[in-house]
């Protein structure tokens, strides 16, 4: 907390309101803008889902069976199923990537920053420029595979693109590529911030540097992991860009993920009262995840100040 | 005051009277003026949208296209932005019942009088009109046909298989495809694995095993005819096509395995008239491939429809109104069907085009006497891959379905039999 005005001087004088108008407008206005934004908008598609619309939105009502067509779908459980797959794998393989990219380039080594720039760097490229690469890289007949073959291992196989039981691990392969530099970044930074002191105490308790991370510098960590866990989670739950470019949904439907259900229903489909009901659902397993978060960070803020 | 308000009438009477021939002047010398939207932006079909818009400008019109490349429902994403913007294009790419389905949602063009200031509906074949007059008039003008299910046989591939009997049934298919596996070629049928091209392959399986199945199953949804014996002998058929594919296809286009087809490395490919198009753009040879009609096991020619058109949207403005006539007397013109067609490899609507002259392709004219004789044996079906058979929403519930077995080698083809009839009920 930066709070300019003190206490000490009690109520603000009219020109410190005056003084600092600029700040109120540059906060508020785009704050409330977007807030309006948000709602009114989230409020339509609320609203659609539970009409007829197909073609173009039209009123009327029908209560839950655009929800009720889109659970039944295969589509949507394909798709559900491969989101706690693909959420579970993706978060927990960024963090320990991430981690422990983080802990080697803690070290003190020569080149951290060109090493840190290289690592961070794939969260520059878009997500279908990553996922248009990795889909030549995967293509067992023109990447990888063909690689391996040329150079003379003609029985290796690496063909997971074109699998589709393992198709859905392309895109955690590529999705950790992409956006363990940002773990790595968000831990490195919480790792510089450890203590220096704490850290000497446990080395001349005689803690070897395994037992120190393990033991002292970890635990700090943990407020760094539950962030990292809700920004990667949130984007396992939209994600949407990676896969279209990567496997489209294929092969077949194996990889359809909740966001490619949403696209296809309102703008291949034309259905957009079952695309709105598919993207309410969204909405609400991404609630899932940001209210016991939210709830988290407010019962974390009581404790600070009551302390 | 009578008197002056009779003296002010006259008076407006009069400017109007002396106005009103300048008017009509002004609007029959209007430049002719189209806004059109469609997803051709590239290669054959680029190329003859393109050749369309100069002939448009020949006849003295402003022609203003914007393509939206990819499928047809990107392009719809456009139509409907422009639609709901209350701007929509003078004329757009819309076909099959897709037509029906977006007229209810603004007004378009009543065409009957140029139609039949054109004689068109005497060459047309019925099943195709109906589509473009779903109210009873017409509103939208088919330009181009195509066959989805033409078969495609490389000529080195055929010289590898040491034969030249061209398959007619699906057995003979089958026969060639493993002569084809004994010479030496790996992966007989060449085709690639999007979604329309997972969908054709089941579509012509289907209607090569029984048309009548296929028009009471697919077009008519009939439940009894969706669970019968020729569905299930369908998805057999796609099993023994999917087997016979390169796995590493994946989702690409059929494009991308042409040169290999060409090449004999491949040697099949159920294909729509299309690709003779853009194998000509890509610079081969008649010589190198034969195009003949897809199998088919009584024998007849089966005839998969698939038809292009033009819908007319209302507009108030007179340039773009003189422009929507032009565009449809281009677009009903023979001579320009008969362009159109020899760039993109299509037959052209009208029925009594010659094909017989310079500029047609063996296989174009095939295609041409298949559609004779199909619509004479009511074997001409109307395609579900490219959306000619059921609204989006209906297609796209059946292609899932389609495309997961074809990548899926262990659902068996009863699953599919069930899956499909289970997609059709969700969707409906």
């Amino acid at each position: 907390m930066t709070d300019i005005a003190s206490p000490a001087t009690g109520r603000p004088a009219l020109s410190g309101v005056v003084g600092r108008l600029p700040e109120y407008l540059m906060i508020w206005v785009p704050l409330l803008l977007s807030a309006a934004h948000l709602i009114s908008f989230s409020l339509w598609t609320i609203w659609i889902s539970f009409t007829p619309s197909t073609l173009v939105p039209v009123t009327g009502w029908v209560g839950m069976r655009n929800y009720t067509a889109v659970l039944a779908s295969r589509n949507w459980q394909i798709a559900f199923d491969n989101l706690l797959l693909f959420g579970s794998a993706f978060v927990l393989l960024s963090l320990v990537t991430g981690l422990m990219l983080a802990i080697l380039l803690d070290q003190r080594i020569r080149g951290e920053n060109v090493l840190r720039s290289i690592f961070l760097y794939p969260l520059a490229v878009s997500f279908v420029v990553t996922g248009t690469v990795w889909s030549w890289l995967l293509n067992p007949g023109i990447g990888i595979q063909k690689l391996v073959h040329d150079l003379g291992w003609t029985s290796f196989r690496f063909d997971w693109l074109v699998d589709r039981d393992m198709a859905i691990w392309t895109i955690v392969i590529a999705a950790i590529w992409q956006s363990s530099g940002f773990a790595m970044a968000l831990f490195l930074a919480g790792l510089r911030s450890v203590d220096a002191d704490i850290i000497k105490a446990a080395q001349i308790d005689g803690a070897g540097p395994v037992r120190t991370y393990w033991r002292v510098i970890l635990p700090t960590l943990w407020p760094i992991t539950i962030t990292v866990i809700v920004v990667q989670l949130q984007f396992a739950i939209s994600a949407f860009d990676l896969v279209r470019a990567l496997t489209n949904g294929g092969p077949g439907i194996a990889t359809q993920l909740p966001a490619l259900v949403v696209y296809d229903l309102m703008f291949q489909r034309s259905q957009l009262g079952r695309g709105a009901a598919a993207a309410v659902l969204m909405l609400l397993i991404l609630l899932a995840v940001l209210l016991p978060y939210a709830a988290w960070r407010y019962v974390q803020r009581r404790r600070a100040t009551h302390a | 005051m009578p008197i002056t308000t009779t003296r002010r009438r006259l008076l407006a009477g009069s400017v109007a009277a002396l106005a009103l021939p300048s008017f009509a002047r002004a609007q029959s010398a209007v430049k002719p003026r189209l806004t059109a939207i469609s997803q051709w932006s590239a290669g054959s079909d680029g190329a003859a949208i393109t050749a369309l818009g100069k002939k448009f400008e020949e006849k003295g019109g402003v022609w203003q296209h914007s393509p939206v490349p990819g499928f047809t429902t990107e392009m719809m994403n456009k139509l409907r932005a422009q639609i709901i913007a209350g701007d929509p294009p003078a004329c757009s790419q819309l076909k099959g019942p897709e037509i029906a389905a977006w007229s209810k949602i603004a007004p378009t063009v009543d065409l009957d009088a140029i139609v039949a200031a054109a004689g068109y509906e005497k060459v047309v074949a019925p099943d195709l009109a109906k589509l473009h007059k779903p109210g009873g008039k017409w509103i939208a003008l088919p330009l181009q046909i195509y066959s989805t299910n033409m078969l495609f046989l490389s000529k080195r591939a055929m010289d590898k298989a040491k034969t030249d009997k061209i398959p007619v049934t699906w057995a003979d298919f089958n026969d060639l495809a493993e002569k084809m596996k004994s010479g030496g070629i790996t992966y007989p049928i060449a085709n690639g694995g999007t979604r329309p091209d997972d969908g054709q392959k089941f579509e012509a399986s289907l209607a090569g095993i029984s048309p009548a199945a296929y028009r009471a199953a697919i077009m008519n949804l009939d439940k009894k005819a969706l669970e019968g014996p020729e569905i299930k002998a369908a998805f057999v058929q796609v099993r023994r096509i999917s087997e016979w594919m390169d796995p590493n296809v994946g989702a690409q286009p059929y494009a991308t395995n042409l040169k290999r087809f060409i090449d004999g490395e491949m040697g099949m490919m159920i294909q729509g008239g299309w690709a003779q198009g853009v194998l000509r753009n890509a610079g081969f040879k008649f010589d190198d491939f034969i195009i003949v009609p897809g199998p088919s096991d009584n024998g007849k020619p089966v005839f998969l429809l698939n038809a292009d058109a033009f819908i007319f949207w209302q507009r108030k403005e007179p340039d773009l109104q003189a422009g929507q006539t032009l565009m449809a007397q281009l677009v009903m013109d023979p001579a320009i069907q008969t362009m159109y067609s020899q760039i993109t490899g299509s037959i052209p609507v009208r029925t009594d085009v010659d094909l017989s002259g310079e500029g047609w392709s063996d296989g174009q004219r095939r295609t041409a006497a298949a559609l004779k004789d199909a619509v004479a044996n009511n074997q001409a079906v109307l395609s579900l891959a490219h959306n000619m058979a059921q609204e989006n929403g209906l297609t796209a519930a059946m292609i899932d379905v389609l495309t997961e077995y074809v990548k899926n080698k262990t659902i068996k083809p009863e699953q599919a039999v069930t899956r499909l009839a289970e997609a059709v009920e969700g969707a409906r």
